[in-house]
């Protein structure tokens, strides 16, 4: 009995097209969509040259610090670049400011001045690179002078002095080359955020996948289909063929999840991290937390099945929205200002629970996700199935 | 009338899913709006920053975190590992600095203390980066001169207070422009999928086949019952268009009665058309209610993807704006990218914001053609 | 005569209407007892709350003797349904569908085999077993429909309308069915609005009108609640006030009515009222298209018990 009706559920669920789309190719062109428009956002954002113009007039020549340090940071391929710049008259410069081919542009007039179209970070970067190089003219100045005062006497000679000077301003400007402060980087390898995009889409699968169970609690149901009619005045125990029926719909669900992964593994490259065991744990108990979503919703509330699985998608959507899918700002600000709806949230389980298999190396943060899974699954369960035990419907 | 109110009664039954559409476009836009006083100075990006100091808070050290804090925004966070890590992953602050024990007794001890950092090696942090540099370099600079602590911090803070002059070029309101451009990508999702929802679930309502073969069967032409059809539904379109400006006026507020909120209005109006009449040829391919479902989030959020509703069009790699040139969005996106930073209203530079609407109608055209052949073809049931 | 069910007064209220009001019946065992009622009448509801699929507000239901429970297994292997929507998966086809909810009642699987087959040959759907449900026609459905319901070879049979929207064909391989399942000794409630199915089928037919009992009993028990015996119609007739009035005065002659050049007699009983008609008609030289005798039908009866016709 367990296992006819459970092959009969299986059969009617794989060949529902409509849950099939949801649940399984819906993901996957989401997926792709987020690989397209995700692949690029994070070299953009990392570090690269800032495109900036010089007037190149008699001052600027004049101004052997700024000239010199600019040509460093102007070098082309060179691991210090920061720049690249374009040395042209100032018209030029204005032009090329208007039409928007360079962020800004620095001028000597008197006075070193720098020009732009906005505030930014790049502005504000060319802004400091301009001040730190006519500080460290003048901390050459103050050392130069306190070094060569050591070996000035009264005695010593204006041309002495010259060549005291002269030597000692090259000591402190190899000291200053050379003199790289140790700042130790500690950033963790695992950095890139759309990984979150991915983990969101997981956990909808997961959830979605809970529409599945939601369809088959409805074939049992009386008051939701003329099968379920059909299948209450049978002489098997109702307990028993909705366990197999969710059964089956479960191992679809998870079926529908591996087919998700290996497209995100082997076409998108989405990097999980490296536990694969406890990759499949969070997978069993995200569709689990799904299936319960789907198990509840279909046996509390009395509505039709569209309108079931409208909730059904609604809600998931709006928790995937809660744990970043849209942006993972979103996430971080529920996290941090209301830690308590994202702990609830079982699309932030599995998304958080990814995180801290990819971002940290301690286990903590993702066992607790994985708890909250069981409770959240354990819980819905258990209201849905005081629903189910009612055997007598007011209405049909 | 009676197709008017067989509308409403649909329309009140997609009430749900509008609602979702609207809660998500305001959250998303409040939270990426953060209103600032604009001024036309130049004020310097701060970078945010999370300062964990291992050492006293006294001499180099404080000096230093002071430093810091003047130039950047410094982030208070519980003072929980994670915490910071989880802030730095969600790029909330770009760059931890951690001060170790003892730093400002070995580095005046010339010990060479180390400082750990976390950062996000994007433009802001690259900028904090070069601060902590400057700083510790111009300490070590002042070190040989053998200085007391107070002497050293005397000449390092003598040495910061170099200021360049920079002036704003651009009159333009940047973050209201921004805010508006931000705002109305964003309705491209909520404005297609708004229309091709709703729409699509009353047209397939009357494209419903038994109701079809009365349509079929009766005295109005074909393209006149397409008319009157059309008609009602850009009546919805309108009001739902009309009601996303107004949202707009809520959200953004007076900046929006200017040029620039007078073209955003005018291009979201056209792109409201073009959606329109491209539901109207859904509604009639699609009748079937749960493959519609399906079909509309593959076009919403597939048109939002690939034309940067979501990730703004810049950071888009060119094979996807490539391919994007197929779908309206882009050239409703493009029109509000252009309009961020149109500075002068003469046609040499709206000649390519009304290019883009031109195409937006011909899109529109393209539909509308499309839905009569499909429909002149569908008068004998398959 | 055992009872196969027992029904004892009862009572289902939804919000503020009474759907079923205070019933009463039994069903013995081997016949097909007819639940007749126009749309509305509570006829459904009554089985669905026979089946324990609805909570009742009053009342006492038995089954073969016993209480009727959600949990009584033994009860219910031995019962059969066709309900009135088409109740299968749309994702199945013909086999797969009778397959699954036979097996839900026969776990030998040799056994099934041969009850699905039978079940098939005798809705007649041989031909269709690989069909999906989309792809076959409105009859076919239905009788779908009821091979789901029956190729368990249930003793007691619900039908529930197995016939609405049906073409003939398919109606009389139905019927065939039904008399067929009878044969092999199933007890059937059969509910339905076309009296005429219930004449030809049933032997018993109780009358149901806004959850109440109007009637029951066997046709002709019931028919003579109709009060008339015969009814005569004369179409394409023309006659004169004189001629009616002495029809009028013929014996027997309940009522008379003309209208549209037909004629309407009905008679409260006799046995040659019609050859005594004809010989009048041809005496006066009236001349008509045509001219048909009826025996009362049940519509007529609950014409009779209602005012009202059984059919909207």
């Amino acid at each position: 009995m367990f296992f006819h009706n459970f092959k009969y559920a299986f059969k009617t669920l794989i060949k529902d097209r409509m849950l099939l789309f949801w649940t399984f190719a819906f993901p996957l062109i989401l997926g792709t969509f987020f690989q397209m428009a995700f692949s690029n956002i994070e070299n953009s954002e990392t570090f690269q040259v800032i495109p900036i113009a010089i007037v190149d007039n008699d001052a600027f020549h004049n101004h052997t610090f700024l000239k010199e340090a600019f040509q460093e940071f102007g070098k082309e391929e060179s691991k210090n670049q920061l720049f690249a710049i374009k040395y042209t008259t100032k018209e030029e410069a204005e032009k090329l400011l208007n039409k928007k081919e360079i962020d800004g542009f620095l001028w000597i007039e008197e006075n070193p001045k720098i020009m732009v179209n906005a505030n930014g970070i790049n502005e504000t970067i060319l802004k400091y690179v301009v001040e730190e190089i006519l500080e460290s003219e003048k901390i050459v100045k103050n050392v130069v002078s306190f070094e060569a005062a050591k070996y000035i006497t009264e005695q010593t000679s204006d041309e002495e002095i010259y060549k005291i000077m002269a030597e000692v301003g090259k000591n402190v400007l190899k000291m200053q080359q050379e003199n790289n402060p140790t700042i130790k980087d500690e950033t963790s390898a695992n950095m890139s955020y759309t990984m979150i995009e991915f983990y969101t889409l997981i956990a909808m699968t997961c959830l979605y996948g809970g529409i599945l169970g939601m369809v088959s609690i409805n074939h049992h149901l009386p008051n939701m289909s003329s099968n379920g009619k059909r299948i209450c005045i049978s002489p098997t125990p109702k307990g028993k063929l909705i366990f197999s029926s969710v059964l089956s719909s479960y191992i679809v669900q998870l079926f529908g999840l591996a087919l998700l992964f290996l497209y995100t593994i082997f076409v998108l490259k989405v990097d999980y991290g490296s536990h694969l065991s406890f990759l499949i744990l969070l997978s069993f108990l995200g569709s689990l937390a799904g299936l319960s979503l789907g198990i509840f919703i279909a046996s509390v509330f009395k509505v039709n099945e569209n309108t079931k699985i409208g909730i059904m998608i609604s809600i998931t959507m709006f928790w995937c929205f809660l744990s970043g899918m849209m942006g993972i700002t979103m996430k971080y600000i529920v996290d941090t200002k209301l830690p308590i709806l994202n702990k609830i949230n079982p699309a932030n389980c599995i998304t958080d629970g990814f995180y801290s298999l990819y971002y940290y190396t301690t286990y903590d943060r993702f066992f607790y996700n994985c708890i909250r899974l069981v409770v959240f699954s354990i819980l819905l369960l258990f209201i849905a199935i005081i629903y189910l035990r009612r055997q007598k419907y007011d209405h049909i | 009338m009676t197709i008017f109110k067989t509308f409403l009664k649909v329309l009140n039954k997609c009430k749900a899913p509008i609602l979702l559409y609207t809660v998500i476009l305001i959250f998303f836009t409040s939270f990426n709006m953060k209103t600032n006083e604009n001024t036309m100075s130049f004020s310097p990006s701060k970078p945010k920053i999370i300062i964990v100091n291992k050492d006293e808070f006294v001499g180099v050290t404080k000096d230093l975190i002071t430093y810091l804090s003047t130039h950047c925004e410094v982030v208070e966070i519980e003072n929980i590992e994670e915490k910071r890590n989880d802030a730095l992953f969600y790029r909330s602050v770009n760059f931890i600095v951690e001060i170790p024990q003892n730093f400002h007794k070995d580095l005046l001890s010339k010990k060479n203390p180390t400082i750990s950092i976390k950062s996000l090696h994007d433009y802001a942090s690259s900028l904090v980066n070069r601060m902590l540099e400057r700083y510790l370099n111009i300490a070590n600079s002042y070190l040989n001169l053998e200085l007391t602590e107070e002497e050293l911090i005397g000449k390092i803070n003598e040495t910061l207070t170099t200021e360049v002059k920079v002036e704003i070029k651009s009159e333009l309101d940047t973050e209201s422009l921004n805010k508006m451009a931000l705002y109305f990508n964003f309705t491209n999702y909520c404005i297609l999928a708004g229309t091709i929802y709703v729409l699509c679930l009353i047209l397939s309502s009357f494209k419903n086949k038994s109701i079809q073969k009365r349509t079929i069967i009766s005295s109005i032409p074909y393209k006149k019952y397409n008319r009157i059809l059309l008609f009602s539904n850009s009546l919805f379109a309108f009001l739902f268009w009309l009601f996303y400006i107004l949202l707009s006026l809520v959200l953004i507020g007076k900046n929006m009665f200017t040029m620039h909120g007078l073209f955003y209005i005018l291009n979201s109006f056209v792109f409201t058309f073009c959606a329109l009449t491209l539901s109207f040829l859904l509604g009639n391919i699609v009748t079937n209610k749960n493959a519609l479902n399906g079909i509309i989030n593959v076009i919403a959020l597939g048109s939002s993807f690939l034309c940067g509703t979501f990730v703004p069009m810049e950071w888009l790699p060119n094979s996807v704006l490539f391919i994007a040139h197929v779908l309206p969005s882009y050239y409703f996106i493009k029109t509000n990218e252009i309009l961020k930073t149109l500075e002068v209203f003469d046609f040499e530079s709206l000649k390519p914001i009304f290019l883009n609407m031109g195409v937006l109608l011909l899109f529109a055209l393209g539909f509308v053609i499309g839905t009569n052949i499909l429909s002149k073809k569908k008068q004998k049931l398959a | 005569m055992k009872n196969c069910i027992e029904v004892k007064n009862l009572v289902k209220e939804y919000k503020n209407v009474r759907a079923v009001d205070d019933l009463t019946f039994e069903v013995h065992e081997g016949e097909i007892l007819g639940l007749l009622g126009p749309n509305g009448s509570g006829k459904t509801t009554t089985i669905n709350c026979i089946l324990s699929l609805l909570k009742f507000s009053k009342g006492k239901i038995k089954i073969f003797g016993k209480n009727m429970e959600p949990n009584a297994y033994d009860i219910k292997k031995d019962i059969g349904v066709v309900f009135q929507e088409v109740a299968v998966f749309e994702e199945l086809n013909v086999y797969d569908n009778i397959d699954y909810f036979c097996g839900l009642y026969i776990k030998d699987k040799t056994k099934r085999k041969v009850y699905i087959k039978e079940a098939i040959n005798l809705v007649g759907l041989e031909n269709y077993q690989k069909f999906l449900p989309k792809q076959l026609s409105g009859g076919l459905l239905r009788r779908l429909n009821i091979a789901c319901g029956i190729a368990h070879k249930p003793k007691l049979i619900f039908l529930d309308e197995p016939t609405v929207a049906v073409d003939p064909q398919s109606r009389n391989n139905i019927l065939d069915g039904i008399k067929k399942l009878k044969e092999d000794g199933a007890t059937i409630v059969y509910t339905t609005h076309y009296m005429e199915e219930v004449e030809i089928l049933c032997d018993r037919i109780i009358i149901l009108d806004k959850g109440r009992v109007l009637a029951s009993g066997t046709t002709d028990e019931l028919k003579k609640l109709a009060n008339i015996e015969e009814k005569v119609t004369i179409e394409g007739v023309e006659i004169s006030s004189t001629i009616l009035e002495e029809i009028k005065q013929f014996k027997n002659v309940d009522e008379i009515l003309y209208k549209d050049n037909i004629l309407f007699i009905t008679y409260k009983k006799g046995k040659n009222n019609l050859s005594e008609l004809m010989d009048f008609l041809k005496t006066k030289k009236v001349v008509y298209n045509k001219i048909f005798s009826e025996r009362p039908t049940l519509n007529d009866v609950f014409l009779e018990l209602t005012g009202k016709e059984l059919r909207d």
